[in-house]
């Protein structure tokens, strides 16, 4: 039963996506991504509640398996893929009817959707680590053409950049695949087994430290690029910025914390391999802080809404990048952190895409009053805005005030300062936003929309979640994140 | 070390000057090619003695890929975008050709520090500075030339680079991650042309340096 569940998981997507290659009618494609991306959401949910249930599901002679960190990230990458499914549905709905999505683009959007989830699916169920790279590298591959689904000068551009840097990018993090391997040969692995996270983490304080920290560096710029942590995010705000609202929400939503998760595999390693000093650790801390102060700089100064959003994944990316390196509660919180910034960073994407839609423009000054013209949408962005730049009792704020509780405990003030700082930066120069688009002099006066009942779900639905996990944690998600944290370890 | 990898080594430091002193584009695809099609002989002479069909089945493939689909790929796009050279890159050819050999130089003295784990087998010593300064070049060849192609074709010498890295390492990984990792690199250079045909289009030429709306 967990062999064919997990299979399911992996090949349902791919067989989706070549239906989409044959569907007549773009509006059809539609109908097929939104159910069939909520049915493999559903799926996926129940093979995360089976790992749990069990501890771990393994197949396929070793090469799948599904732990406590990976069941954790693939249930976060169900609802955030089920929910864009269902968003993307509404979403291109009308531009089906104004004819400026043709059954062309639907195909390719829809192909590379489910291809895209299936490649997501493939890095969290590998054991082989090599092959998590491969899946890496695939997300890079199929995404890069749903930025330009309609192509347009700018979406080539953005895509250009981000085909390039990311791929450049992630073949670093494959040196650090490689060295990787080099470090455990002495240990006497068979060849197949060379890779495997279960292997080398039942002897990883055997494996060689020098190569072991080279390639725990090339692995951190590698898949740093992908996840977007500053230095290396100049892709991120152009790719988010053109891509359609569901492709943006999916990227911010589980794509960065997919790489993100490659580290978190090897941090483990690393750590028992450099003798438990904190080494890899403190690595992660120091690119944590610099991407909430690179973010906070430039988040200031941002008019468009999307690139604004970037910006703030990549603060958030760094505040979970922070977490994983402080340990102890610190990883506890970085991965709750992560469940509930993909809840509203999805939540802040779905609203700014379809107040996009009435006015033409992402720019925030002419959004100015947009909760009167489109009630549903209005409250999503600024709730989502809200929610993502730390209010209480939101999720986002009790998962930041546990990573700050973290870093007291370890004594380092000087990380919490900055850390405070760049969150402070951030809440003021968003909360304006937040203001101008709730209660601002209205601008463009577009015609008033009502919204139907799917869109009142999912905006209601991820306000709610994220207000319940604020005030309450749930018996089974507090062991699930306890379960993941101790596969990725450090002091308790 | 067979004269065989000695001679691999030597074309693999020879391509990598030569694409930095070409500006033809033609050339430089052809140039490419044969660096991936020498890279691709790397399993046969080096592990050819313990596993003769997986090492030559890689070798075939990739050599098939590399010095056959590429190429082909990356001059139709040259023929629908029109351009014939690299002009003006931001880095002179002379001037570029010194970066190349000080990068060389500088993977020796790497390779001399780190003392990396080396494979067991049929190890070549001077394959990890080659493949490093490679990486390296490759990484040069895309921030500093101007046309889309030649950055495809960064990306391409990254990879020769990396491949010769990975086979001094550790002999080679597993043929289903070998095999993904191929796959991975047929797709990227597919779509970076199925792009570059799109930005040749859209733009009516393939210099990336003009694409700069985005900022801020």
């Amino acid at each position: 039963m967990p062999d064919t569940l997990l299979w399911t998981v992996l090949l349902l997507p791919a067989v989706l996506g070549a239906a989409c290659l044959v569907m007549r009618s773009a509006r059809g494609i539609l109908i097929l991504v939104a159910n069939g991306g909520a049915g493999w959401a559903c799926l996926a949910g129940a093979a995360a509640w089976g790992a749990f249930a069990r501890g771990s599901l393994m197949t396929a002679a070793g090469w799948l398996r599904l732990d406590a960190l990976s069941a954790y990230h693939l249930a976060v990458l169900a609802l955030v893929f089920g929910a864009s499914s269902v968003y993307a549905w509404g979403y291109f709905w009308a531009e089906t009817a104004t004819g400026s999505l043709s059954r062309r683009s639907a195909r390719r959007f829809g192909t590379l959707w489910f291809g895209s989830a299936a490649a997501m699916a493939a890095v969290l169920l590998s054991n082989d680590l090599g092959i998590m790279w491969v899946g890496i590298e695939a997300t890079t591959l199929l995404t890069a053409f749903l930025i330009c689904v309609h192509v347009t000068p700018l979406s080539l551009e953005a895509m250009w950049k981000y085909l390039v840097v990311c791929s450049v990018g992630v073949a670093f993090a494959f040196v650090g695949t490689l060295l990787v391997a080099a470090s455990a040969q002495h240990l006497g692995i068979g060849a197949s087994e060379m890779l495997r996270w279960t292997s080398l983490q039942t002897s990883a304080a055997r494996l060689g430290p020098g190569s072991m920290k080279l390639a725990f560096l090339f692995l951190l710029v590698g898949y740093g690029t992908k996840a977007g942590l500053a230095p290396l995010h100049s892709w991120l705000p152009d790719a988010h910025s053109q891509a359609p609202a569901p492709v943006s929400a999916l990227f911010s939503g589980f794509m960065l914390n997919a790489a993100l998760y490659c580290v978190a595999r090897y941090l483990p390693l690393v750590e028992a391999a450099t003798g438990d000093a904190g080494w890899g650790r403190q690595l992660l801390v120091t690119f944590g802080i610099g991407s909430i102060l690179v973010a906070a700089a430039f988040i200031v100064f941002q008019r468009d809404g999307k690139r604004f959003l970037a910006y703030s994944s990549v603060e958030h990316l760094g505040i979970i990048c922070l977490g994983l390196g402080l340990g102890g509660v610190g990883t506890f919180a970085a991965l709750w952190h992560g469940l509930n910034h993909s809840v509203g960073k999805s939540l802040a994407f779905f609203s700014i895409g379809r107040l996009g839609q009435m006015y033409g423009t992402h720019d925030l000054g002419a959004l100015s009053g947009a909760m009167r013209r489109s009630p549903i949408w209005g409250v999503g962005f600024c709730g989502g805005l809200l929610a993502l730049i730390g209010v209480a009792p939101f999720a986002i704020f009790m998962s930041e005030f546990q990573i700050l509780r973290a870093a007291a405990a370890d004594r380092a003030f000087v990380v919490l300062t900055l850390f405070l700082l760049g969150v402070g930066i951030v809440f003021v120069g968003a909360l304006r936003h937040a203001i101008t688009v709730a209660w601002g002099e209205e601008i463009g006066k577009p015609e008033p929309q009502a919204g139907g009942a799917a869109d009142a779900v999912l905006v209601w639905g991820a306000l709610a979640l994220l207000l319940v996990l604020g005030l309450w944690m749930p018996g089974p998600l507090g062991s699930a994140l306890e379960a993941a944290a101790a596969v990725v370890g450090g002091r308790p | 070390m067979s004269v065989g990898a000695e001679a691999v080594i030597a074309l693999l430091v020879i391509t990598d000057l030569l694409l930095l002193g070409s500006s033809r584009l033609r050339s430089c695809i052809t140039i490419a090619a044969l660096q991936g099609a020498v890279v691709s002989l790397l399993p046969v002479l080096l592990h050819g003695d313990e596993g003769a069909a997986r090492a030559w089945s890689l070798t075939v493939g990739s050599m098939l890929l590399k010095g056959g689909v590429f190429p082909w790929l990356l001059r139709r796009v040259l023929r629908e975008s029109g351009v014939r050279r690299e002009v003006e890159p931001f880095v002179g050819h002379t001037l570029s050709v010194v970066v190349g050999v000080a990068a060389l130089a500088f993977a020796v003295w790497v390779d001399a520090r780190l003392a990396l784990p080396v494979s067991a087998t049929g190890h070549a010593p001077l394959l990890i500075p080659a493949g490093l300064a490679t990486l390296l070049i490759g990484l040069f060849l895309i921030v500093s030339r101007r046309t889309a192609v030649t950055q495809v074709l960064g990306y391409l010498v990254i990879e020769n680079g990396i491949y010769a890295v990975g086979v001094a390492l550790v002999g080679g990984v597993p043929l289903l991650v070998e095999l993904g990792v191929l796959m991975d690199i047929f797709v990227a250079v597919f779509i970076m042309s199925i792009a570059a045909y799109h930005i040749s289009r859209e733009f009516d030429h393939i210099d990336v340096d003009q694409l700069d709306r985005l900022r801020g």
